[in-house]
């Protein structure tokens, strides 16, 4: 395989040119580092630039992953870290993972049958990395995910790949506050009947940074459901992407999925780009998907103004509400106002 | 008028033969040698008589085309097309121009009246005037006296080219550039024949035009023009109707439309295109890779294309509009079938450049069988389009599990006050809808027909009423047996 | 006209119908009365002959034809019709354009001449001016945003054209106020003739005082369990289903 970065030739970079910002170095040589918080009791962790890897490591590390980036970071890095929840095992306060660091890095959080776990992704430090983040879920296992990416003006690509067994559940939440080149790529397996997933996101963006989220949700059994709402607040001459495509492979009855993209643009250099994609191979399913680009709703914003709210803070307060339904489901309170505080922050950056 | 469904049942039953136009003409062809060099394209232009500029036209895009790679990027798959291995130009020999139908060859008459579409019928029909194209060369115009009352020109383009060089130079290859793609710079080398219209300055053209093109001639790669232009304030109705002879091996269509509205003018482009599919296995079949695409260059000026696909093994065609003018109107409304092995990759692009433009995308796919359906669509809006509105409905409804819908669109905005409104479903037959039918008397393929033309109706009612009965009946034909 | 034998009727596997046995002759108006679950609507379904309905056991028999070895659309053309609880939407289909679909299918599936759009027109609109559907229904899609009383109102007006000889009706009453009950049912009371019967399923009394039945049957559990002239339907509205269940057990 060559580990050649992808071009905006390729159709699935078409909106994010990584070979040019990158420009010839690449992501370079070097190995990022994945860091966990303090263990809680069932879970067990193994830091992958260590030699004899266990068996539960072997058997699913660079099994999942499939793009090209994520190639180039199972070739290249050095470190990262393993995580196993056993079986049954419900862990009540959300663990942390922190990427860090220039470089490539590898993480891998495998949750046995019946297990639980609120995972709190933070992408820190603002160097240019490449992750690449394989999830396993077992039968009845949930994996509740919030994933925060602060502003940076580096370049930050992660491509999770994950596959979902009978009755698993992730509900995830990708909160995006745009980089040089922001890519977060997501390619879900639902293998097993009764697996679902939630995916939410919100992007604000500002000045010059993008945010690209694609998803690619596979639908290979039946009674199996994917939900994905995306929001994007577009300022400056920023650029947000959605790409999402569902595939629902034949004989996958049952399968109910929904995708809502939409965008408001703020800014006349701002842009938005959206390809909510289906791939229909089963008759005796629901699907449907949806996406809108806009402004503000001129009357909404009237209406706050003429009962005498002022104008900034009138818009402030209609993007928050346009975003709201998609954070609405963070798992945990705490977690939601932690993202929401985010969200105003930046909000405030665009609404200048 | 009695219903459809009624009707397509009866017609199925008289034919006694699945597909009705999958005869062969005897008629004895003019050809250029086999291949493609410039030679052949030399031969085309002699043939038609052309001036010096037009052959240079088509000698820079035949050499263009030398360096181009075939795209590979739709969701259709096919076996490789030997380029060389096919006739780039076929006439039938009984020629030149005959003054009136009594002197044109009886079989291709019997041809058209097996088509349902004679033209001493056709004639009489008022409202409609048959620019009838057997395979490259125009055999028969007909209405040309009241056309030429309004000042209208409709005409085979091979006429065109040599009665109006001016306004063919002038506006030639101006939507679809000689480099746009495979097999529109192909078109550009080795186009055959077409048609020609212009509507001149405020005039509504008093008649619907309408053309049926035919492939006939066997290993005959097709290759119309067809190029439309309306003036300031002038509006045309234009009704493409496609029907080929059954035969083995596949045959490449790679036709380029251009349209060209001035200010305030319309043009309504609508197309039945019911080519040979393919047998129930998927062996043979016409593919139909064309190039469409409507430049609204004027303030105010609106291009509608209307399409019902059913036919062709392979189909590979997005009608597009340029929306360059301010306050211009782009449309968009499809239907598409595919049944058994059909493949069809069809869509629209809609490129807002003007301010106030407004678009709306209609497409209502159907699949049956072992057929794969796409739609593909670009809504693009660029940072001068303040303004700009589109908004779009893509449905998609499955019959039988073994086949296939897919769905692209890409939605790019650069302009914050611009609107962009997608929504797309899957469904498929109920069954309780089927019962509820069947309860009611109705047979199942009755059924069926009559409950596909529901969901296609917003795209029917856009069509001319002669061509809707037409449309209703091949959505029952083209799904027959798709229904166990 | 009707005869069912001992039927039993499976739905995935499932049993619904046990046993269940009825007459119904030329002329009469027959109640089929029961709770939730009692197996009515699958009674109805299954004379009309929708897929997944299953004769594990017994007989249909109409007009000494064995009823399961027909289709759905060939019963209709033999004059079964299935007014039904929950008439089905079929989007951009009119409701005029599937009046005169079924009407010609009927016909020429039993060897009629078919009638022209003029003609089938003129008997849609006499028949709808007495049942208040109006022109505007007839041209909207098929129940498509139609009210419950509109709903309702169609299927009586294409038993009017189809002039079946056994008309089912399911649950006819359900969703309709006092004043489309009455209107329905002066509809239905103007279909009763010699040579026509009729099926009430229905699970209120309520529809009776509009269409009184010659017989009253009660289902329960898949099979009919009390039989009576019109009074049974009185009884079981003062006593309720259970007691009059336990009564006959």
């Amino acid at each position: 395989m060559t580990l050649a970065l992808p071009t905006r030739r390729i159709e699935e970079w078409k909106y994010s040119d990584l070979a040019r910002v990158l420009g010839d170095a690449g992501f370079g040589e070097d190995s990022a580092r994945a860091l966990v918080g303090p263990l809680p009791h069932g879970v067990e962790a193994f830091s992958l630039d260590e030699a004899n890897r266990p068996d539960w490591v072997n058997a699913h590390y660079g099994k999942l992953s499939t793009n090209a980036v994520s190639a180039v970071s199972l070739a290249k890095a050095q470190g990262g870290i393993a995580l196993r929840v056993h079986k049954n095992t419900h862990v009540e306060a959300p663990l942390a993972l922190d990427f860090l660091g220039q470089g490539h890095v590898r993480a891998l959080l495998v949750l046995q049958e019946g297990a639980s776990l609120t995972l709190l992704e933070r992408c820190g430090g603002g160097e240019t990395r490449n992750a690449g983040f394989e999830i396993v879920l077992g039968r009845n296992a949930r994996l509740d995910h919030v994933r925060v990416a602060p502003n940076s003006s580096a370049v930050q690509v992660e491509e999770i790949s994950m596959t979902l067994a009978n009755d698993a559940q992730y509900r995830a939440h990708f909160a995006n506050f745009g980089a040089r080149l922001s890519r977060l790529e997501l390619t879900i397996a639902l293998k097993g009947e009764g697996a679902s997933v939630d995916l939410s996101g919100v992007s604000v963006l500002s000045d010059q940074s993008h945010a690209d989220i694609t998803t690619h949700v596979t639908h290979e059994v039946g009674q199996t459901q994917s939900l994905q709402l995306f929001k994007n607040v577009v300022g400056g001459g920023a650029q947000a992407v959605y790409q999402g495509k569902v595939t629902v492979k034949p004989n996958a009855d049952g399968s109910d999925s929904r995708q809502t993209a939409k965008a408001l643009l703020l800014g006349p250099r701002a842009e938005a780009d959206l390809k909510p994609e289906l791939e229909i191979l089963a008759d005796d399913v629901k699907c449907a998907h949806g996406a809108a680009v806009g402004d503000l709703d001129a009357d909404s914003l009237f209406y706050l103004k003429a009962r005498g709210i002022p104008e900034k803070e009138a818009r402030h307060l209609l993007l928050h509400a346009f975003l709201e339904d998609a954070m609405a489901c963070i798992t945990g309170p705490d977690l939601r106002e932690s993202v929401r505080g985010a969200v105003s922050r930046a909000l405030d950056e665009v609404t200048v | 008028m009695s219903s459809a469904a009624l009707e397509t049942k009866q017609q199925v039953a008289e034919l006694g033969e699945k597909y009705k136009y999958g005869f062969v003409t005897d008629i004895e062809m003019e050809r250029a040698p086999k291949g493609l060099n410039e030679d052949t394209v030399r031969f085309i232009s002699g043939k038609k008589g052309e001036p010096e500029w037009m052959l240079e036209w088509r000698l820079g895009a035949f050499r263009r085309w030398v360096s181009m790679k075939e795209p590979t990027w739709s969701k259709v798959h096919y076996p490789s097309i030997d380029y060389q291995d096919a006739y780039y130009f076929a006439a039938p020999k009984n020629q030149p121009k005959k003054q009136s139908l009594d002197e044109v060859d009886p079989k291709l008459l019997e041809t058209y009246n097996k088509l349902g579409i004679p033209l001493s019928e056709q004639m009489a029909l008022a409202g409609v005037a048959v620019d009838a194209v057997f395979d490259s060369v125009s055999v028969a115009t007909t209405f040309k006296e009241k056309l030429n009352e309004a000042g209208v020109i409709f005409c085979p383009i091979s006429e065109a080219i040599r009665d109006y060089p001016e306004l063919v130079r002038k506006y030639l290859g101006t939507v679809v550039p000689v480099t746009d793609n495979f097999f529109a710079t192909l078109n550009s080398a080795v186009f055959s024949d077409g048609t020609f219209v212009y509507v001149p300055k405020g005039v509504r053209c008093p008649m619907e035009l309408s053309t049926y093109f035919r492939i006939n001639a066997s290993e005959t790669g097709q290759f119309e023009r067809t190029l439309i232009v309306a003036d300031e304030g002038a509006y045309v109705s234009y009704l493409e109707g496609c029907t080929a002879p059954k035969r083995d091996e596949n045959q490449l269509h790679a036709a380029v439309v251009e349209l060209v509205a001035l200010d305030h003018a319309e043009i309504k482009y609508s197309t039945v295109q019911n080519w040979y599919p393919g047998d129930e296995d998927g062996k043979g079949g016409i593919y139909n890779f064309v190039t469409k695409r409507g430049d609204c260059r004027g303030a105010r000026s609106k291009i509608s294309w209307t399409q019902v696909e059913t036919g062709s093994a392979i189909t590979w065609k997005y009608p597009s509009c340029i929306l360059r003018g301010d306050e211009s109107v782009g449309e968009f409304y499809s239907i598409a079938i595919a049944n058994n092995f059909q493949q069809a990759d069809t869509g629209t692009k809609m490129i807002h450049l003007g301010r106030n433009t407004r678009s709306r995308i209609i497409s209502k796919g159907i699949s049956a069988g072992r057929a794969q359906n796409t739609y593909r669509g670009l809504v693009s809006v660029y940072g001068k389009a303040d303004n700009a509105r589109n908004f779009t409905q893509c449905d998609s409804l499955l019959i039988g599990s073994e086949c296939g819908a897919h769905t692209v669109p890409y939605i790019e905005s650069r302009n914050p006050s611009a609107r962009v409104e997608h929504e797309a479903t899957t469904s498929k037959i109920a069954e309780d809808q089927l019962f509820y039918c069947l309860q009611r008397g109705l047979g199942q393929e009755e059924a069926v027909a009559l409950i596909v033309n529901g969901f296609c109706k917003e795209v029917l009612q856009q069509l001319p009423m002669e061509f809707a009965v037409e449309a209703q009946k091949l959505v029952g034909i083209s799904l027959e047996g798709s229904v166990g | 006209m009707l005869e069912i034998k001992n039927l039993h009727v499976a739905v995935d596997g499932k049993g619904i119908l046990r046993g269940l046995s009825l007459r119904v002759d030329s002329g009469e108006v027959h109640a089929i009365m029961g709770p939730n679950g009692s197996g009515k609507s699958t009674l109805s379904y299954v004379l009309a002959g929708r897929a997944g309905y299953e004769i594990t056991e017994g007989s249909i028999r109409y007009r000494g034809k064995d009823l399961a070895a027909l289709a759905p659309e060939e019963r209709a053309a033999e004059g079964i019709f299935l007014a039904m609880q929950y008439p089905v939407e079929i989007p951009g289909v009119t409701t005029m354009m599937f009046l005169k679909s079924a009407i010609n299918a009927q016909r020429r599936a039993r060897g009629e001449t078919e009638l022209d759009a003029v003609a089938i027109l003129k008997a849609v609109r006499k028949k709808a001016a007495t049942l208040n559907v109006s022109e505007e229904m007839l041209k909207r899609a098929l129940n498509v945003g139609f009210s419950g009383g509109e709903k309702k109102r169609l299927e009586i007006l294409q038993m009017a054209l189809f002039e079946p000889r056994l008309a089912i009706l399911d649950e006819t009453d359900s969703g309709l106020d006092i004043d489309a009950l009455r209107l329905v049912a002066e509809g239905v009371n103007s279909m009763r003739a010699p040579g026509r019967a009729m099926l009430l399923i229905t699970h209120y009394q309520r529809l009776l005082d509009y269409i009184v039945p010659d017989r009253v049957h009660v289902l329960a559990k898949g099979r009919i369990v009390a039989e009576g002239g019109k009074e049974l339907a009185l009884e079981l509205e003062a006593k309720g289903y259970e007691q009059i269940i336990r009564d006959a057990a």
